[in-house]
């Protein structure tokens, strides 16, 4: 029997899909912070999920280890997108790429004066377009978590990563002086399932649009 | 360093996979010479500009070069032989009508095309120059449906588009503009394209058939909603007509088509009719072709042009593994065994190989196990006066 599996990552986009998975009429076997299971089965038999880090979800998905994933568009950025089609914008996961330095740095003067700034940041690849599209020139430090620390310890000049309500980077004193891309979670679909697959994809598709165009409206 | 090693995604060919793959390019090339498909075979290494006509940056930021040590000119190896192919249809063989051309040969990528790609892909494949109907899309499209159903790929799905479609909707943009909206439209970014289009001053029947094309695939059935929602203008109706000839021939063959017209590539190469070859089992298509007339004027002389290229390595991964009947041990005889008994050997296995059995020669001193190792599975035994075919003994 062909199956259906869709990669996603534990915490807040598993728990924001479950009322899309449930529109269709899927239910998860179980919770996976509940579990160590990283397949998980659901209420139909032919349909799994897959529980992976964030991001892997687009080589998961580019290589078909599974057909479709649910990735944040900073993920993807990252990736490149390669092998796989963004359909829809879930609307999910909302936040937005920023760049940010402490309070006391005068980063439009900085950027006036030609300066070389240290950038900390998790997205390199997406770091280093921006600032070439700006002509900055940026030496950038690659840092797996906490980017805020990076400027208070003299490690870096600004720092490019996630904000959301911009709480972190207030405890930490810093500030946003500019936004790189908005994101939000996207379902990503392998190229050759929804050629080879479509009969059985599109309906769950169909049902993720519905349910995330009501989201972005409201 | 180990000197045993070879560079990241290069590799070596064992046995029985070479000889699959072998076995596999003779049959195809062979096949295409039934078709009327002559073989030519360009240089591994040509000047770089030739290689890279009609590709743009994206290829030469692939390709392997050097300079020639001869000359002091920027060469290259092959990334794609499609050019090759269209220079010597162009400039070399200036017919005037039909030309079918085949070829098989490896080209070297400088990146990978993806984690599981070879740099170095076995390209197989046939063009056709001279005739700018669909009737020569029909053709190149049936034969690689053949090919692979020879190979014994099984519910191979062919997925074509139309590069038209995508032009004449962008005629008079700039150039950046129009590879974002490639870009956007082959990845079905829905999101981002809307956004992209929110701020440009475009007539509603584009900007209607833009945010559609994401949404244009599935089967036949894509092409009657292109009739209703795409502009009605003269390129359009004609890229639709031959689509709709090419899924009648295919499906004349029994073939699953499929349409998505968002399905874009080779932004520089591409003018007409493109399609993908799908088969189960791999993340990306095994086999890709299509119609790119522009490409011989870089040679001295425009010529419609369609085909298709097939990567060989990809498409063995792909085929199950029937095990290869096992080789017949002769043994080595004794300075001391009888003449009738060697004259009779020696015209055995002249029979045997004759009839396309692999017969291995005994060394004396090697242990029997050695030649399990060299893929025996049988030998030759006298008996009752004659030699005969028997199982190695467990």
């Amino acid at each position: 029997m062909e199956t259906i599996t869709l990669a996603l990552s534990k915490g807040r986009i598993f728990e924001e899909t479950v009322p899309l998975l449930a529109a269709a009429g899927i239910t998860p076997a179980c919770d996976p912070e509940a579990s160590r299971q990283l397949i998980i089965p659901t209420n139909l038999p032919h349909v799994r999920l897959l529980i992976v880090r964030a991001t892997d979800v687009p080589t998961y998905v580019q290589y078909g280890g599974a057909d479709l994933g649910i990735a944040g568009k900073d993920v993807l950025l990252e990736h490149g997108g390669e092998g796989l089609y963004q359909l829809l914008d879930l609307g999910i996961a909302q936040c937005r790429l920023c760049v940010a330095v402490p309070r006391t740095f005068d980063y439009a003067q900085a950027v006036r004066l030609g300066s070389r700034i240290r950038v900390a940041t998790k997205y390199l690849k997406s770091a280093r377009a921006h600032f070439a599209a700006k002509g900055v020139h940026v030496d950038l430090i690659k840092l797996y978590g906490s980017m805020e620390l990076a400027p208070l310890v003299g490690l870096a000049d600004a720092i490019v990563d996630l904000v959301s309500t911009g709480a972190t980077l207030r405890a930490n004193g810093l500030v946003e002086v500019e936004t790189i891309a908005a994101i939000s979670s996207r379902l990503v679909v392998n190229q050759a399932a929804l050629k080879v697959k479509r009969a059985l994809l599109q309906p769950l598709i169909d049902v993720f649009e519905e349910k995330s165009r009501d989201r972005i409206a409201q | 360093m180990t000197l045993w090693t070879v560079p990241d995604h290069f590799r070596d060919e064992l046995p029985p996979a070479a000889e699959r793959l072998e076995t596999l390019r003779r049959q195809w090339l062979d096949r295409l010479r039934g078709h009327g498909y002559q073989l030519v075979a360009p240089p591994l290494i040509e000047y770089l500009d030739a290689l890279t006509v009609g590709s743009g940056r994206d290829l030469a930021e692939r390709t392997f070069q050097v300079v020639d040590p001869l000359t002091g000119k920027p060469v290259a190896v092959r990334p794609d032989m499609t050019p090759q192919i269209a220079r010597i249809d162009a400039h070399l063989l200036n017919r005037s009508g039909v030309t079918r051309l085949c070829y098989a040969g490896p080209v070297a990528h400088a990146r990978p095309a993806n984690l599981f790609a070879v740099r170095e892909p076995w390209q197989l494949g046939a063009e056709l120059y001279g005739h700018s109907g669909v009737e020569a899309d029909c053709e190149v499209a049936r034969l690689l449906l053949c090919l692979l159903a020879e190979a014994g790929l099984e519910a191979v799905r062919l997925e074509c588009a139309h590069m038209a479609i995508f032009r004449v909707l962008t005629r008079g943009w700039c150039e950046a503009d129009a590879e974002t909206l490639f870009t956007l439209l082959r990845a079905k970014d829905r999101a981002d394209l809307q956004r992209f289009l929110a701020g440009r001053e475009l007539p509603a029947e584009v900007r209607a058939a833009l945010l559609w094309l994401p949404h244009a695939y599935g089967g036949e059935e894509v092409l009657a909603e292109a009739r209703r929602r795409l502009p009605d203008w003269p390129e359009i109706a004609a890229a639709l007509t031959q689509l709709t000839a090419l899924a009648k021939a295919l499906a004349a063959e029994g073939a699953a088509v499929g349409f998505d017209l968002a399905d874009l590539r080779g932004y520089h190469y591409h003018t007409g009719v493109m399609f993908a070859a799908f088969a189960p089992g791999s993340a990306a298509a095994v086999a890709l072709g299509g119609r790119y007339d522009g490409m011989g004027a870089a040679f001295g002389r425009a010529r419609p042009a369609t085909g298709f290229s097939i990567d060989l390595r990809a498409v063995v991964t792909l085929l199950p593994l029937s095990p290869l009947p096992g080789a017949i041990l002769a043994p080595a005889l004794g300075a001391d065994a009888p003449a009738k008994q060697r004259t009779a050997l020696v015209e055995r296995v002249a029979a045997l190989r004759a009839a396309g059995e692999v017969v291995v020669d005994e060394l004396p001193g090697h242990p029997r196990e050695s030649w399990f190792e060299a893929g025996c599975t049988r030998q030759l035994v006298w008996e009752r006066g004659a030699w005969h075919v028997v199982p190695f003994a467990e």
